[in-house]
């Protein structure tokens, strides 16, 4: 974050750019270290999903179902529904996935037995009649837009297995992965434009390498759509401060807020931090541009909830509730505001003096949340030695210092670029209170339902800001060397995480 | 000259492959021995929202175990006690802290250089939200686990754990035929895969970094 970035943020806002007309050059404007960046973040989730075993990723079995549905009838699984298709549950079967599945001490299948048995088990599943599977557990409820995606490698390889549709579908969320890694890349670009290209490398490189996002995304599970949508909706909005909401910029975010909504439910976390960040950018537009810019921010509204729109219409005239999912959640009571803000509050940090303790005897963001994201994969069954966790303090600590001493370097930037920031943090608070909140619906019968890093993913924009201010913390001399140091960091975690994961199962 | 980048990216590459090499080296946990027949799929025999001290009686404590893991379930795991006991003495004891999840526990313990036999396991915990199920097979009342309530509806499942005789590189071999099970097709072919895909990132990411970092 630079001086130079204040001033640029006044640039007049272009209302009348064709999106269309534009679409090569941009492409060609987007340097090639963000494309290595890309291909890094595919290869290494395609790694992971020859690494993970078959089923053994949070869910993975409802989002394959729900993929089957929509790709053999062309309809949306029932919600509510739990029994899998046959097909499905005859291929679970022959992997033992119920006996490994959060039981550490079980390994996948190991004998020429077990393999022949699953063999038997994979032709008798592909005789199985039936179409489709109307159950598709927890992800019922879910948008179709990412279902509607894995269709295709689905229905590509329909008359192969099971197993080698998993696998295809599985390299089409790494694609995924890939695309997080690059909006992470120029959304750092954006937000730090003075800095050395060098640091725009060090956050792209080390969030292709966040373990945690090429084992959700080398698996089959909307999360991976999402992370890239929110990299990509960070990206646009950081573009649109620097230059200005103009007809282009404002038709991508309404776009991305649709691909948001239709994605997963969690994105409508996001949202009011958007809409926050929208509305600033079309005040700061209308000083130049006048009330046209508020036709633009009609028009991202407008294109944004289309499918919000349309949603609530079909089930106006279906009589079902309003929102779905959501409604059902709003409706919920459950204890008082007081105690639900209390929860979460203390869902990420230490609890306030004179509040009730909703989780005695734990630090929730040490215990659950910073070892969530250190290690713990598969059905939240694989974690590292406890040492680990401890060791994995300091790089943490050292980075933090480095980000805060880059930051208070730059304070006065912060200053002049607040409103910005406030729009990251509301969209950043929003996420978190919406998965707080989730989880209090069902609590005390579990204490964090949701208490899992996978849901903050969509957050990994934030985190390649920092890693790039951590390395810029570390001076001019030092920079590059800190930015070398972080880069082997993930890789290591990677490469350990992987061999834990292998051990793990195979071992 | 060579660049302070270069330098730093060799020794970092190196200082992983020395802690890849140093983790080949050692030996996995092995199961030493577990309480009753080996069953992959465990019923549950307890249940608390409160906490419990379960203790299960007539078991054998191997020579050197290390780590005795218990088949408890949770979603956010309490912290739990585990205590061994030989004619009301305690022979060996450990604590897991909490925000442990999943259907197993694992408690450390200090290794005994002789077995001991016959002991009393005990898992300890409270609780104040969330439950926890104890998981094991079902038996009769005679020789079931305690708890202050009476017998449970069986033993819990109980496993003593070591350090294995083989190191992770001698297992490499068996891994890699397991690795190749579970999949559309068979064969060790998917393993040099991920091998050439891990391999790839670490260099590509090595390459951009001599290219972009000064």
């Amino acid at each position: 974050m630079s001086g130079r970035t204040a001033t640029r943020g006044a640039r007049p806002a272009r209302t009348h750019t064709l999106a269309a007309s534009v679409k090569a050059p941009r492409l060609k404007r987007v340097p090639r270290a963000a494309w290595i960046c890309a291909l890094v973040a595919f290869l290494n989730a395609a790694c992971w999903s020859l690494v993970t075993y078959a089923f053994q990723a949070p869910d993975e079995p409802s989002h394959f179902a729900y993929v089957k549905q929509l790709a053999e009838t062309g309809s949306l699984p029932t919600v509510g529904l739990e029994g899998l298709s046959s097909e499905e549950l005859l291929t679970l079967d022959g992997l033992r996935s119920e006996e490994v599945r959060e039981e550490p001490q079980n390994r996948a299948i190991v004998t020429q037995a077990e393999q022949s048995q699953l063999r038997r088990d994979l032709a008798a599943a592909q005789a199985s009649k039936g179409r489709g599977s109307p159950g598709a557990g927890v992800a019922a409820s879910e948008p179709p837009l990412y279902y509607a995606v894995e269709a295709i490698p689905y229905i590509l390889a329909r008359h192969a297995s099971v197993l080698a549709r998993l696998q295809l579908m599985r390299l089409t969320s790494a694609l995924m992965a890939g695309l997080t890694a690059l909006f992470v890349f120029m959304f750092v670009r954006e937000v730090l434009p003075a800095a050395p290209p060098w640091a725009w490398t060090v956050a792209g490189l080390a969030i292709a390498l966040t373990p945690l996002l090429g084992f959700m995304s080398g698996a089959v599970n909307p999360d991976s759509l999402l992370f890239a949508v929110s990299a990509a909706i960070f990206y646009a909005l950081a573009r649109a401060f620097r230059r200005g909401l103009d007809t282009a910029g404002a038709v991508t975010i309404g776009a991305l807020l649709a691909i948001g909504f239709l994605t997963k439910v969690n994105f409508l976390g996001l949202v009011p931090g958007i809409l926050v960040g929208l509305a600033v950018l079309a005040a700061r537009a209308a000083r130049v541009a006048g009330r046209s810019a508020y036709r633009t921010l009609a028009l991202a509204l407008a294109i944004g909830f289309s499918p919000g729109v349309i949603y609530v219409s079909v089930n106006a005239l279906s009589q079902r509730p309003l929102f779905g999912l959501v409604s059902a959640a709003i409706q919920t009571v459950h204890g008082s505001p007081f105690a639900e803000l209390n929860y979460i509050w203390q869902f990420y940090l230490p609890r306030l003096p004179g509040t009730v303790d909703d989780f005695p005897g734990l630090f929730m963001a040490q215990q659950l949340w910073f070892r969530g994201y250190v290690g713990l994969y598969g059905w939240f069954d694989t974690t590292f030695p406890a040492w680990v966790y401890s060791v994995a303090l300091i790089p943490t600590g050292a980075v933090a210092l480095l980000c805060g001493h880059a930051l208070f370097q730059r304070r006065g930037v912060l200053r002049a670029r607040a409103v910005e920031l406030a729009v990251y943090a509301s969209i950043c608070v929003g996420l978190m209170a919406l998965i707080a909140a989730d989880s209090y619906h069902e609590f005390p019968a579990l204490d964090a339902a949701y208490a899992q890093v996978r849901y903050l993913l969509p957050l990994l924009p934030l985190l390649g800001a920092a890693l790039a201010l951590a390395a810029l913390g570390a001076g001019r001399r030092w920079g590059p060397i800190a930015g070398t140091v972080i880069v082997i960091v993930f890789l290591a975690h990677d490469l350990f995480s992987q061999l834990l994961v292998a051990a793990r199962y195979y071992g | 000259m060579i660049r302070g980048v270069t330098i730093t990216l060799i020794l970092g590459l190196a200082l992983l492959a020395v802690a890849v090499g140093l983790t080949l080296a050692r030996s996995p946990m092995t199961v030493a021995r577990a309480s009753g027949a080996f069953v992959d799929t465990q019923t549950p025999i307890a249940a608390t929202e409160s906490g419990a001290d379960y203790c299960q009686a007539r078991e054998l404590l191997p020579r050197g175990t290390s780590a005795i893991r218990v088949s408890l379930f949770a979603s956010i795991g309490p912290r739990v006690m585990v205590t061994v006991t030989s004619d009301r003495r305690t022979v060996a004891s450990g604590e897991q802290a909490s925000a442990w999840t999943g259907g197993v526990v694992t408690v450390p313990v200090r290794p005994l250089a002789r077995p001991v036999a016959p002991v009393t396991v005990c898992a300890s915990f409270r609780l104040r939200d969330g439950g926890v199920t104890v998981l094991g097979e079902r038996t009769s009342a005679a020789i079931a686990a305690r708890s202050a309530g009476g017998p449970l509806a069986g033993r819990m499942r109980i496993e003593y754990l070591r350090s294995g005789s083989r190191t992770w590189a001698s297992l490499i071999g068996s891994i890699v035929r397991h690795m190749a099970l579970g999949r559309a097709t068979t064969g060790a072919w998917i393993v040099f895969v991920a091998l050439a895909l891990a391999l790839a990132v670490a260099v590509l990411a090595s390459s951009l970094i001599l290219r972009d970092l000064p």
